[in-house]
């Protein structure tokens, strides 16, 4: 080659070319997304995070959990996620445009947490009781669990079995404290299960809390395989203190069993960079029917008026 | 750098010195071999790009995209009325689009050619034999309200429409013109299409009567007889597909 | 003294020197002013794939054994493995490929490197900005986005230095004597070019001016896919370019496969990355036209890797001999398989088992090590030599070196490439536990960490002799440190 001029503008050509193709002509097409809502302008869906749950990105972010977990869900034809509960609809540019960072994930040595807030048991029952395995994850549910949410959380209150737990949605932080003393009702339904990514988790002690509730997240972090044995995540001990009880126990204290039960007088209660973790995991929430994806689960009981096509 | 310098550098470098020359460049030629490689490389990148490409549309996120997607969803956001168009009023595009050379706008079809659709038996009874017909077709003769169609031929649509297409269709007919029957649902359709499945040809006269004419299709609804009491027309039917007629 | 006023190509001033020692006096010439500097990348280089290959280590043992040293913050595995990742990008692989491209710049362009202290200085802000760096995701300070999790603080570190060093190569360019510019300067003036521009643009698309949403993770994987593309596969072919030709001493085979491939290179190979996030929440034309760059990312492969193998062919019998030959055409070859597999797992077809499998780690390791980091080896065997003026004290440590290296690496591509299948293959079926596809990796993964004990007894041999060396304890021969002893061959078709 003689010429330097055309080596150069050819290195900065191609470089500019694929700038424009891949970051600056998508970002015209999916970068400047706002949440939808419906007519009334109620039922806004994304909703920015809660505080607490924005401080938690951070605590995952810096711990790595990225690394193993994806929050994403891909499309029923293209993968089985959907088959193992991760979701009821693939995941759409527009359930992200609050997070920064947005951390979709590349590998899975841990499940996918796009919908784990949602799986928690406080908002299970505001669904009905869904026997079929199938129907489980219905837009039905999803939008029966959302809109009155959203709309009217007193609503959500009144439900009989969680007076204190844990929010309706994601904006609300989720307090650890309130599965402590969590009604039993809630653990004995759990979200499905039937085969699937759940299971997998409930092979566990009978003692353990209602699965992806908060309790069971903090004791999930404090010692994975003491809940699940086959667990291959790494304890997170270092996001909580062991203490002396002073007075009365603390009521974000872990309850703790078999190998990893401490000693009488002490008890081990989250740093508040756990509690803002845990409440990151339950803000997690990709349920909500979005208007450009196509509800993979067959559209035979829609939700009403919405989204249906 | 005087002199001496350089011959201090010179003796220590042996590998320097020992070195070959700086690399040149060949000039052979392209074998054929290797251009055959380009030519399949760029024959596989293309038709991979043709193939997945979404129209090159930033809202169709899945890469086979299925053009039905169109029907409803054209705007993102704010755009509520096409993307809430009810099911009866989709079906009156799809309507007028493919039906409407033959049956004409109105549903009243051309004498001894085209049947009518508006109060026709085989319409505004069962919707078994209405989807049967729009799936697979039909070849005259044909006897509709006391007409006869001697060569009345429809072409079957189920290669042509998708299930929620045929349903909306099927709903807008259904209840437009004075026809007050109950909507269709994909579903329906679907499990129609799938039990015709095997069928080969197109109806003919005798096929269709051997249906019950207040026969529905699977899936549905039980009571679909046209209720006396409800509204003549106008008032769309109700807004989603699924859902059950009011009981009398 | 200006590089342009050194006598050398006007023999009439020294009259006493033939051409062929008057060629030699001007490498030798070139080679002292370019030592401090290059020695320095070099020595950090080195320093850092040590410290990168004990935190693999470690990170690739909890991969397996989670419980292990688990209650300290900043050795939990998600702060030692990006950490690992980014000393090895970084820390080793760019102070290498930096400083070899310095060395064959400087050679190329036939110019002596004026103030070599500034390029030293520059080469010290990147190494602070590493350390910075590495520091920043240890206490939690990570941002977050792959291969970028240097915080910014770190970030703004890395480009000053960044910039000293990107001025004086392209200052060494502008200086250049001789009026062809040979192909290894191609890639590495693209490479010293791009690297800046998509540093830049990420960091400004993400930190100074966020993108919303997914287009964070769009912009992120254009990022990550063209610094193992355009910044490490530049450096890297473009020093093969050299080195291949210079040791066997005949021509690059031809000039138009040459310019084929880097135009194709260039065009194709900075399109990919989105393929990373297949079926992700992305429109399909994006994803899709990264897999389409992919598969044209065949043409560029398959020229290079003809024209490496028609320079070869007839002096395969040299692998036997030369150190460098040996590490160079391992890489070379290893390039093909990174390419495979590249192809492979980009297709949607068979995305669906490999996506978010062990599979995409294993493509990063090919690209990283087998094909990068053992070019880089190559290169710094050859180039050694003629900064500190003494050849490879051991034969044995450099085989020792090389065969570890090899079995290392070439393990842990098949541990996490089978690995990755199977965890796949579990992961895509529904009717198992979702803990049964992390279960069933969990052999494969101990057997990679076989591997990186492979690689971390590889990489402490190779920095025992390099320290050797540094100190100048290595042979004061005239012939240079050869595998095996020469017997057959005259010795000068193989020298190097």
């Amino acid at each position: 080659m003689k010429g330097i001029t055309p080596l150069i503008l050819g290195i900065f050509g191609t470089v500019a070319f694929s700038w424009l193709g891949l970051a600056y002509v998508p970002n015209l097409q999916i970068g400047h997304l706002d949440p939808q809502s419906d007519e009334e302008g109620t039922d806004i869906y994304p909703m920015p995070k809660s505080g607490m749950a924005e401080r938690g990105r951070k605590v995952y972010v810096a711990n790595g959990c990225f690394y193993c977990h994806s929050e994403q869900v891909r499309a029923d034809y293209a993968a089985s996620d959907i088959d193992r509960k991760w979701g009821d609809r693939r995941s759409a540019p527009r359930d992200y445009i609050f997070d920064r960072p947005v951390e979709l994930g590349k590998m899975r040595m841990g499940p996918d947490l796009a919908n784990v807030g949602k799986r928690a048991p406080a908002d299970d029952q505001n669904a009905p009781p869904n026997a079929s395995p199938a129907a489980g994850a219905s837009p039905a549910t999803t939008g029966a669990t959302n809109a009155p949410a959203a709309a009217s959380p007193p609503a959500a209150t009144a439900s009989p079995a969680a007076p204190t737990a844990v929010a309706p949605t994601a904006q609300q932080s989720a307090s650890p404290a309130a599965p402590a003393g969590g009604s039993p009702t809630t653990a004995q339904q759990p979200i499905s299960p039937v085969a699937g990514a759940a299971t997998s988790l409930e092979g566990s002690r009978s003692d353990s809390p209602p699965i992806y509730s908060a309790a069971w997240h903090h004791r999930h972090l404090y010692s994975p395989r003491n809940l699940n044995i086959d667990s291959g995540m790494p304890a997170y001990k270092f996001l909580y203190d062991k203490r002396r009880v002073g007075g009365q126990a603390a009521e974000d204290a872990l309850t703790l069993t078999g190998d990893e039960a401490v000693g009488e007088g002490w008890e081990i209660v989250p740093s508040y960079d756990a509690k803002c973790l845990v409440a990151y995991l339950m803000s997690l929430d990709q349920s909500h029917a979005l208007k450009e994806v196509k509800s993979t689960t067959p559209p035979s009981p829609p939700a009403p008026g919405k989204s249906a096509k | 750098m005087d002199y001496g310098d350089t011959e201090e550098v010179q003796q220590v470098h042996a590998a320097i010195q020992r070195e070959k020359q700086e690399p040149r460049v060949g000039l052979e030629p392209l074998s054929i071999w290797l251009i055959a490689i380009y030519a399949i490389a760029i024959f596989c990148g293309g038709a991979y790009l043709g193939r997945f490409s979404g129209n090159f549309n930033g809202e169709s996120l899945d890469p086979g995209s299925v053009p039905e997607k169109k029907v409803g969803a054209a705007g993102p956001g704010g755009s509520q009325q096409t993307a809430e168009l009810s099911p009866a009023d989709r079906g009156k595009k799809i309507f007028s689009a493919n039906c409407a050379t033959c049956h004409q706008a109105n549903g009243l079809g051309v004498a001894g050619q085209y049947p009518p659709l508006v109060g026709s038996e085989y319409v505004i009874n069962g919707s078994r034999r209405p989807a049967m017909i729009v799936l697979k077709g039909l070849e005259g003769p044909l006897t509709v309200k006391g007409s006869h169609f001697g060569t009345a031929v429809m072409q079957p649509w189920d290669k042509t429409l998708t299930d929620a297409k045929i349903a909306d269709v099927l709903t807008y007919i259904r209840s437009d013109w004075g026809n007050n029957a109950a909507p269709v649902t994909a579903e329906q359709v679907a499990a129609l299409r799938k039990e015709l499945a095997g069928h080969p040809g197109s109806w003919h006269e005798a096929d269709l009567q051997a249906v019950p004419a207040d026969a529905n299709l699977p899936g549905g609804e039980q009571s679909a007889e046209p209720k006396p009491g409800a509204p003549p027309q106008g008032s769309a039917p109700p807004s989603t597909p699924g859902a059950q007629p009011p009981k009398p | 003294m200006n590089p342009a006023e050194i006598p050398l190509k006007s023999p009439g001033s020294v009259t006493d020197l033939s051409a062929a020692e008057v060629e030699s006096v001007e490498r030798a010439l070139i080679d002292a002013s370019i030592r401090v500097p290059v020695l320095m990348f070099y020595a950090s280089a080195i320093g850092w794939l040590l410290v990168g290959t004990l935190l693999g280590l470690f990170a690739s043992f909890k991969m397996h054994s989670p419980d292990w040293i688990s209650n300290v913050a900043f050795l939990t595995w998600g702060r030692l493995s990006p950490t690992y990742l980014n000393v090895m990008l970084y820390g080793w692989a760019s102070n290498a490929g930096i400083g070899t491209a310095i060395w064959l710049m400087a050679r190329l362009c036939r110019t002596t490197l004026r103030h070599p202290l500034v390029l030293a200085a520059g080469g010290g802000f990147w190494n602070f900005g590493v350390f910075l760096g590495v520091i920043g995701i240890l206490i939690g300070d990570s941002t977050g986005y792959q291969w970028l999790e240097f915080p910014s603080y770190a970030a703004v570190v890395l480009l000053v230095g960044y910039s000293l060093v990107i001025s004086w190569a392209v200052l060494m360019f502008r200086f250049r004597r001789g009026e062809s510019i040979y192909i290894t300067q191609w890639y590495l003036l693209g490479a010293f070019l791009w690297f800046p521009w998509i540093y830049l643009a990420a960091q400004a698309m993400l930190f100074i001016v966020p993108v919303q949403g997914v287009m964070q993770a769009a912009v992120n994987w254009w990022y990550a896919n063209n610094l193992l593309f355009l910044w490490l596969g530049s450096l890297g072919l473009g020093t093969a370019y050299y080195m291949i030709p210079k040791v066997i001493g005949r021509p690059v085979y031809s000039y138009h496969l040459a310019a084929i491939g880097f135009w194709t290179y260039a065009f194709f190979a900075s399109w990919t990355g989105m393929q990373r996030l297949i079926d992700g929440p992305f429109p399909a034309w994006m994803i899709t036209a990264s897999i389409a760059a992919m598969i044209l990312c065949v043409i560029p492969f398959a020229t290079v890797g003809l024209n490496h193998h028609m320079t070869m062919r007839g002096h395969f019998g040299l692998l036997r001999y030369s150190p460098t030959l040996r590490f160079t055409v391992f890489g070379a070859i290893s390039y093909t398989a990174f390419a495979a597999v590249g192809v492979v797992i980009s297709l949607r077809t068979f995305a669906r088992y490999l996506h978010f499998s062990e599979v995409s780690e294993a493509y990063t390791q090919l690209g990283l090590y087998a094909f990068f980091s053992m070019i880089m080896f190559g290169a710094m065997y050859y180039i050694m030599p003629r900064l500190v003026g003494r050849e490879w004290r051991y034969a044995s440590l450099i085989k020792m070196h090389f065969w570890a290296s090899a079995y290392g690496i070439g393990l842990m591509t098949l541990m996490l490439l089978a690995g990755g299948l199977v965890q796949g293959l579990n992961m895509d079926n529904p009717t198992l536990a979702f803990t049964e596809s992390t279960q069933s990796v969990l052999p494969y993964l101990r057997g990679r960490t076989v591997a990186a004990v492979l690689l971390t007894v590889a990489h402490f041999v190779f920095a025992y002799h390099f320290v050797l060396m540094l100190l100048g304890l290595g042979r004061t021969a005239s012939v240079p440190t050869f595998l095996n002893p020469v017997n057959r061959e005259p010795e000068d078709s193989i020298a190097h």
